[in-house]
């Protein structure tokens, strides 16, 4: 406990919503500050680079969608994540499972006889599916002989990336690319619709907000949601009160890894059509899923604003690159610096922050 | 002095309206890169061809995106279409379907778009290609190889490779019949590390001379530090070793976009019009050239060595390796060429007749080729039966 | 030359600079901090220790403004998930991006030209790498400051209560990785391939911290880790005629998780733990 001016400052570890949205804002503000400073010195004047950024996504009705669809994937991985932190499941292997769910979509969308109408969402299942069993291995390594998930994730997605590598080099390599590393174009019935003249695969965009409604709903309502809560606040109190680490560690990681599955199956049947090399489906998605599952805070609804959030940065990128000429490893420093003020803000963050009058008497709190 | 005010007013008129004439018109034109303008390969030579653009037209604004994704081409696209971009130049293959659909949105922008094969009315396809190069290259290594066996670092397996490997491999048995062309995939365009292994592996099976597919001059520094000779790729790269290098090929996009924009300035190309337009540039029309640096065809450190070796071809006669490069060079420079590495009859590696006997090579034939040349030694993905 | 002495010389190349960044991520997470921005301090080195070789015509020099620099960048990690007890893996993926940008920007202009003198890639540098690893290993096995750094590692609220400091022992473990990792991106731009490109090191830093999970944070296994890496990479070109290079490149990934796994059935054997307080920051608690 400290005292500054009128300020009364306690520890407080798990702080409002409200609270969060300002820190996270402060903290927002922080890195634009820090960021003016890089577009100042690469001889850009810092406020018409955010004017020109704001003008160019959210101000902009052409380039929302852009934003969105940079949004779908993070969407869906992030909500996925939430769940699995919340049960202290470090999955970091979302990346390789978005690849499982793209393998999967192109496997039905190729080679299976499924009728036209149920291809796409026999994609969307063994999407799932794969995506599922991807994040399944980790677990059971977890359950049965104790191998960290954090590594073995981490690990996964490298052999994700050389099988796709391998499948669109080798095996899947399609005959109608003049010989370049893609498969053929997927039949059109396996095209997801989209939105009016816009590029936004809303089929996908739809199951990531339902997908978040519905995580949050299985956390606060259900049994399966509790279990997940105290296995991930308390493992002793788990275990004392009987509730099976097997089951709650499965259930997030087979929850996590198909929302990142579905992810995948979005992309291809989305945007591309097809298979291709895996830096070109992905795009880092698995990685800043992770950033928006860890700013929702532990709740699967706020993974939809925080989805939105990395989705505008992203486009933020593009517009400073075609609108201000500047090189595309600006966005690399520019979204380095936001995390790195936003993570910097934890302490602000477990922080109760009261004014006290005088003698001693509260005001306000600012947080509950 | 009431005089003195008016004149001076007709004066600023006359300026202003003068200035407002000889301002001219402008055009802005868009390239989306692949690749970042620093990799020293392929997306480095398009942004050196669109400075010279820049530089050579007065009335040209250029702008560019680089790194772009596949899947992102279209969001860039309209981008650079509400910054007021009015022809854009997509420079990588798999930005074909995106740069084809942006074109169906975009029905008033004009769109050039590099190595692919499909065209719209607004949509044309240009292509700078090395086959020529890579053959008197071929020549040369063929020529300066001691222990038979040339060694070649390639990118991808596609046809664009594997065309230039073929080639390389038909100047290598053409001045050294015994001569083989090994061959070791790196499975990406941009990677020092891999071209480094790739390029010590072929070290350790005897390879003693070099060419490669790759966005980094890696290869030539890898062989100049054991002291062997190789070939310089897209870019100069003559400065990494100028003891070792021998030649190269080197691209002049500037050519071609000087040309399209020219005739895009001048009316000639409209958003209606590009339906057939499909720029296939190599040496006639200099958008290739030959060597380590612009200007230098051959290191003349190796001229001696290039000049000692003698061999016999038909219709020439006995003649030197140099003067057969040379030789060839100015035959493949006229236009139409009068002499094509392609030309029947020729037999794959396989043994099966691919070109019969006096015929050439067509374009089509050329971007679709799969089949390896006699003399190339190792893996051929996809290599026809 | 014989296939098995020529695929040992590649692998000594190809893995001192795997085994350098290596040992500083080995340091760092004995000490209880991830950090996950190894690819964007490699990249920072690299272009510094590039730059000032080019300019002074000393890569000795190079390679010691490179290990500044990675120390420095590291030390920004250690600031926010040290003090200000930010999350380790978002903090280093930050860290990563911010350096591979920052290496990006700076570096524009510095392409295209050979460094002036460069180093023998098997040089004192190899050697040293090695002579590290042993270094490391006694620091870490046998000695005071070794055992700090694990408990710290492992325990940090028992190491403060034994009057370590907690905050201090993980600065330095985690500015020695900055700074190893510095060194080995410089070794990349001035010994390996002597010139600067962008993006060069092209996911070394990842497969750095492959290894250091691989040698289940030791340093001894961290050589035969980083030899191993290389062997496999110098193997998929030789061997390209007969496995598709993807399976080969997919090999040493797929052998971790098997050996981790093993190893942590049969804990003590050939593995090591996971340092126990691994990726958690540490609160001192209010008594």
């Amino acid at each position: 406990m400290r005292r500054i001016g009128p300020f009364l400052v306690t520890p407080n570890p798990s702080p409002s919503w409200g609270w969060s949205t300002i820190v996270s804002l402060l903290a927002i503000a922080g890195a634009l500050v820090a960021a003016g400073g890089v577009f100042w010195a690469y001889g850009v004047a810092p406020l018409v680079a955010y004017r020109t950024m704001a003008e160019g996504t959210f101000l902009d009705p052409r380039a929302l969608p852009e934003v969105v669809r940079r949004a779908i994937p993070l969407l869906l991985v992030g909500s996925g994540l939430v769940l699995a932190f919340r049960a202290q499941f470090w999955n970091i292997g979302a990346e390789g499972q978005i690849l499982s769910g793209a393998v999967a979509a192109t496997g039905v969308a190729l080679f299976s006889p499924l009728p036209p109408a149920l291809l796409i969402p026999g994609m969307f299942v063994a999407g799932f599916a794969l995506g599922a069993l991807w994040a399944a291995v980790p677990a059971l390594l977890r359950l049965r002989w104790g191998a960290h998930e954090v590594l073995t994730t981490l690990l996964l997605n490298y052999v994700a990336a050389y099988g796709v590598e391998w499948l669109v080099h080798g095996p899947w390599k399609g005959s109608s690319m003049m010989g370049f590393a893609y498969t053929d174009l997927f039949p059109e019935a396996a095209w997801l619709p989209l939105l009016g003249t816009t590029r936004m695969h809303w089929p996908t965009l739809a199951l990531g907000l339902g997908w978040a409604i519905f995580g949050s709903v299985l956390l606060s309502r259900t049994v399966l949601g509790f279990e997940i809560r105290v296995q991930g606040e308390n493992p002793e109190a788990a275990r004392y009160a009987g509730i099976p680490a097997t089951r709650t560690v499965l259930a997030v990681a087979l929850l996590s890894g198909g929302a990142a599955g579905l992810a995948g199956v979005g992309e291809v049947a989305g945007i591309h059509h097809r298979l291709l090399s895996p830096g070109q489906i992905s795009m880092g998605y698995g990685y800043a899923g992770i950033l928006v599952a860890w700013l929702a805070r532990g709740n699967p609804l706020g993974a939809i604003p925080s989805a939105f959030l990395l989705g505008l940065v992203f486009t933020s990128g593009d517009v400073m690159q075609v609108a201000l000429q500047m090189p595309f490893r600006v966005t690399d420093v520019f979204n380095g610096l936001l995390l790195l003020f936003l993570v910097g803000s934890t302490p602000l963050l477990q922080m109760r922050i009261r004014r006290v009058s005088g003698a001693g008497g509260e005001a306000w709190t600012s947080s509950s | 002095m009431r005089r003195f005010a008016w004149a001076l007013v007709v004066l600023l008129v006359a300026g202003l309206a003068v200035g407002g004439v000889a301002q001219p018109r402008k055009l802005k034109a868009g390239w989306i890169y692949v690749g970042p303008i620093g990799d020293y390969g392929w997306t480095h030579a398009h942004d050196v061809g669109r400075r010279i653009a820049g530089k050579t037209l007065p009335w040209l604004e250029t702008t560019y995106v680089e790194k772009v994704p596949e899947g992102q081409v279209e969001a860039f696209i309209d981008r650079l279409v509400r910054a007021g971009a009015k022809v854009i130049f997509t420079t990588s293959f798999g930005y074909m379907d995106g740069t084809l659909s942006a074109a169906r949105r975009h029905p008033d922008i004009l769109f050039a778009h590099c190595s692919g094969f499909k065209r719209a009315s607004n949509v044309a396809t240009y292509m700078a290609d090395f086959y020529q190069v890579y053959y008197l290259n071929g020549l040369m290594a063929g020529a300066l190889t001691r222990t038979g066996k040339v060694g070649y670092v390639g990118a991808f397996p596609i046809p664009e490779v594997k065309r230039h490997i073929s080639a390389f491999a038909l100047g290598v048995r053409a001045t050294n019949p015994r001569a083989t062309v090994h061959v070791r995939w790196i499975y990406e365009w941009f990677n020092p590390a891999a071209a480094k292994e790739a390029t010590e592996a072929l070290i350790a099976e005897g390879a003693d001379v070099f060419a490669f597919t790759e966005d980094s001059p890696t290869v030539v520094q890898v062989a100049a530090q054991k002291g062997l000779p190789s070939f310089g790729h897209y870019s100069p790269m003559y400065r990494f070793a100028p003891q070792h290098i021998v030649s190269g090929q080197l691209v002049h996009w500037q050519k071609i976009y000087i040309d399209f924009l020219r005739k895009v300035y001048d009316g000639t190309y409209t958003p209606r019009n590009l339906q057939n337009v499909d720029y296939w540039w190599l040496l006639a029309e200099g958008a290739v050239e030959l060597g380590a640096q612009p200007g230098m065809p051959v290191n003349p450190v190796f001229r001696p060595r290039l000049e000692a070796v003698k061999v016999r071809v038909s219709g020439i006669g006995t003649v030197s390796v140099y003067d057969l490069v040379l030789r060839r060079l100015r035959e493949m420079s006229q236009s139409p060429p009068a002499f094509d590495p392609f030309t029947g009859p020729i037999y794959d590696r396989n043994g099966k007749l691919r070109v019969p006997a006096g015929r050439r090579m067509t374009v089509q034939e050329l971007t679709t080729m799969e089949w390896a040349a006699p003399g190339i030694v190792g893996p051929w993905p996809k290599e026809p039966k | 030359m014989d296939v098995l002495l020529v695929t040992f010389l590649r692998a000594l190349a190809f893995g001192t600079p795997l085994l350098w960044a290596a040992l500083g991520e080995i340091v760092a997470e004995r000490s209880g901090v991830v950090n996950l921005g190894v690819e964007g301090m490699m990249l920072l080195g690299a272009f510094f220790a590039f730059a000032t070789a080019q300019l002074t015509g000393f890569p000795a020099l190079g390679l010691g403004v490179a290990a500044l620099v990675g120390g420095a960048a590291a030390l920004v990690h250690a600031v926010v998930c040290v003090r200000l007890r930010g999350n380790q893996y978002v903090s280093g993926l930050a860290l990563g991006m911010v350096g591979v940008g920052i290496a990006g920007l700076l570096g524009r202009g510095w392409e295209g030209t050979p460094l002036r003198t460069p180093l023998p890639e098997l040089s004192w540098l190899t050697l040293s790498g090695l002579v590290l690893s042993g270094v490391v290993w006694v620091f870490l096995y046998h000695s005071r400051w070794g055992i700090i750094l694990r408990s710290v590692g492992e325990s940090p609220a028992a190491a403060d209560a034994q009057g370590v400091q907690v905050f201090l022992v993980r600065y330095l473990a985690v500015g020695f990785g900055g700074l190893t990792a510095g060194i080995a991106g410089g070794f990349l731009s001035v010994a390996y391939r002597p010139s600067w490109t962008e993006g060069m090191t092209a996911g070394m830093g990842w497969i750095a911290i492959a290894i250091t999970v691989f040698s289940g944070w030791d340093p001894l296994r961290a050589v035969a880790g980083s030899l191993l890496f290389g062997a496999l990479f110098h193997l998929s070109f030789r061997l390209q005629g007969f496995v598709a290079p993807e399976l080969l490149k997919m090999a040493p990934y797929l052998g971790t998780i098997l050996v981790l796994t093993v190893a942590t059935a049969r804990r003590g054997a050939w593995w090591q733990e996971v340092p126990e307080a691994l990726g958690a920051p540490y609160v001192r608690g209010e008594r």
